[in-house]
């Protein structure tokens, strides 16, 4: 197998794991927020507002080593 | 009833422009990595405008020519710039622009035709590089062969001992941007000018563009810039609602048939996240640059560790910003991309197969487009919302700084979750955010 391969290989997965770390945490986070409105329906608006900045950092985050993937695979 | 008739127009429309483009992406023509990239020249591929579909941009050089002289070079398009002899297309990794009529007709003793000797000497095809493989692979199963490149397609380089200096051409994205600021003008102009005579301020919003945008204007003023920014909302309201409403436009332009989105460009996203850093740092109050250059309730010991990576926080916010927001427009258009991909590489290796496949995918790419929708209005929310709360980070007082302190204090927990590269940034950021709770 030739280090080629690998980069593709490893471009794969990573990407994989990426998504993973993401879906994990904004899981987590979509649950509590869930949780939170529910328990407290007149905070849902700043809740939600909480939530969203928080995903996109997740994203970010997220997104970092995605680009670090896609780089991998088409250079 | 208008709008539905309309509707069906743009559809019986749409189905006739279809047919051609249909038939061009069986002659293996499919250029639709172009369209997250950029490039310069506009795709208006099925309709014949310019040339194949191909309206090619001006190309502007800041040269520095032989003798050392400063120059300055326009053309109207890259073909131009090649066939005037003083421009060949660029090596390009395995001289493909060799195969090129335009560079044969520049510049026929260029590097181009050396590489292309060089890959005549080598018969054997296990000599091969992978790139090289994968090419003739990707060749099979795609059933087409390598294009050759065409001069809007590849670098450009300088001939005869000239180096270009500064590359100010037009590309694709500039036009989008620029078509994106004429939007913008077009829209609120108007509206600015129909709340100085007094309607929607002393009455109610007259006709659908005033009510629409009457809406997020206020959406932004009240949900993102206010509940950051307190007092000072209307200090920085122009800069929040001028990163919106571009962010948002720049986005939906590339949702448009023929459309480019400039926010996939990670120099735009990047510009725009400097202009977010440099308002930061100018709005900055004396207790802003305290906490970070000298953090105080905190051990002395702490103090060495904690100032650098306050610094460093400045800069990996605004980083952050760019690259969420570039990444987040490219990666709608790489998933629409490979999903359409994937009917023509099932296709290369059964048409029935293929034509099967295209249900599903279509389907699919509609969905993804659907969210692509959401995800331009999104990001724009997202950009404003973080600048305007970094924004409000360097401007608060000590007073009315509470809520802030119990917003931000949520970020970091969500943030810490995430497990990937980005693990020192949230380190950094948690600290930010940390020193912010204490001065609260």
């Amino acid at each position: 197998m030739d280090p080629f391969s690998l980069g593709y290989l490893a471009a794969g997965l990573g990407a994989g794991l990426c998504v993973l770390g993401a879906a994990l945490g904004i899981g987590r986070l979509a649950g509590a927020a869930l949780e939170g409105s529910a328990r407290q329906p007149e905070a849902a608006g700043d809740i939600r507002t909480t939530m969203i900045i928080a995903a996109a950092l997740i994203e970010g985050a997220t997104f970092f080593g995605l680009i670090v993937c896609i780089l991998m695979a088409i250079k | 009833m208008r709008t539905v008739a309309f509707f069906a127009l743009a559809l019986v429309a749409f189905a006739g422009s279809a047919s051609p483009a249909s038939a061009a992406g069986e002659d293996g023509e499919l250029d639709a990595v172009h369209h997250t990239s950029d490039g310069y020249y506009l795709d208006f591929s099925p309709l014949p405008i310019g040339r194949g579909g191909k309206l090619e941009l001006p190309r502007l050089f800041l040269v520095r020519r032989a003798d050392g002289s400063l120059g300055f070079d326009a053309f109207g398009s890259s073909t131009a710039a090649v066939l005037s002899g003083r421009y060949v297309i660029g090596a390009h990794g395995d001289g493909d622009g060799a195969h090129s009529p335009a560079a044969h007709a520049a510049d026929p003793y260029a590097e181009d035709a050396l590489a292309q000797e060089i890959a005549e000497e080598r018969p054997d095809p296990n000599g091969l590089t992978v790139e090289e493989l994968s090419e003739t692979n990707a060749e099979e199963i795609l059933g087409e062969t390598a294009e050759p490149e065409a001069a809007y397609d590849a670098p450009i380089e300088a001939a005869g001992g000239a180096e270009i200096l500064i590359d100010l051409s037009i590309s694709r994205h500039l036009v989008f941007i620029l078509l994106t600021i004429v939007i913008l003008l077009l829209l609120f102009l108007p509206l600015a000018g129909k709340y100085k005579k007094g309607v929607g301020r002393t009455s109610a919003p007259r006709g659908l563009l005033q009510n629409m945008l009457e809406t997020l204007v206020i959406y932004v003023r009240d949900e993102i810039a206010r509940p950051n920014l307190g007092a000072k909302t209307y200090k920085y309201l122009p800069y929040l609602l001028t990163v919106f409403f571009f962010i948002l436009v720049a986005n939906l332009a590339g949702l448009v048939p023929f459309g480019a989105t400039a926010t996939a460009n990670i120099t735009v996203t990047a510009v725009l996240a400097l202009f977010t850093f440099f308002v930061t740092q100018l709005a900055g109050t004396k207790d802003y640059w305290m906490h970070i250059l000298w953090p105080p309730g905190i051990p002395w010991f702490v103090k060495p560790i904690l100032v650098p990576i306050e610094i460093m926080g400045l800069f990996t916010k605004p980083f952050a910003l760019a690259v969420r927001l570039f990444a987040n427009m490219t990666a709608g258009h790489l998933v629409i991309l490979n999903l359409i991909g994937l009917i023509f590489i099932v296709g290369g290796m059964s048409a029935t197969a293929g034509y099967a496949t295209s249900v599903p995918a279509i389907g699919l790419t509609l969905f993804v487009y659907a969210l692509e929708l959401l995800v331009a209005f999104i990001q724009a929310y997202v950009f404003t919302i973080l600048s305007a709360l970094f924004i409000g980070m360097a401007t608060a007082e000590h007073e009315h700084d509470h809520d802030h302190a119990e917003d931000h204090g949520l970020t970091p927990h969500g943030a810490a979750v995430s497990e990937s590269n980005g693990q020192a940034h949230h380190k950094e950021h948690d600290r930010t955010v940390g020193s912010e709770a204490v001065m609260a």
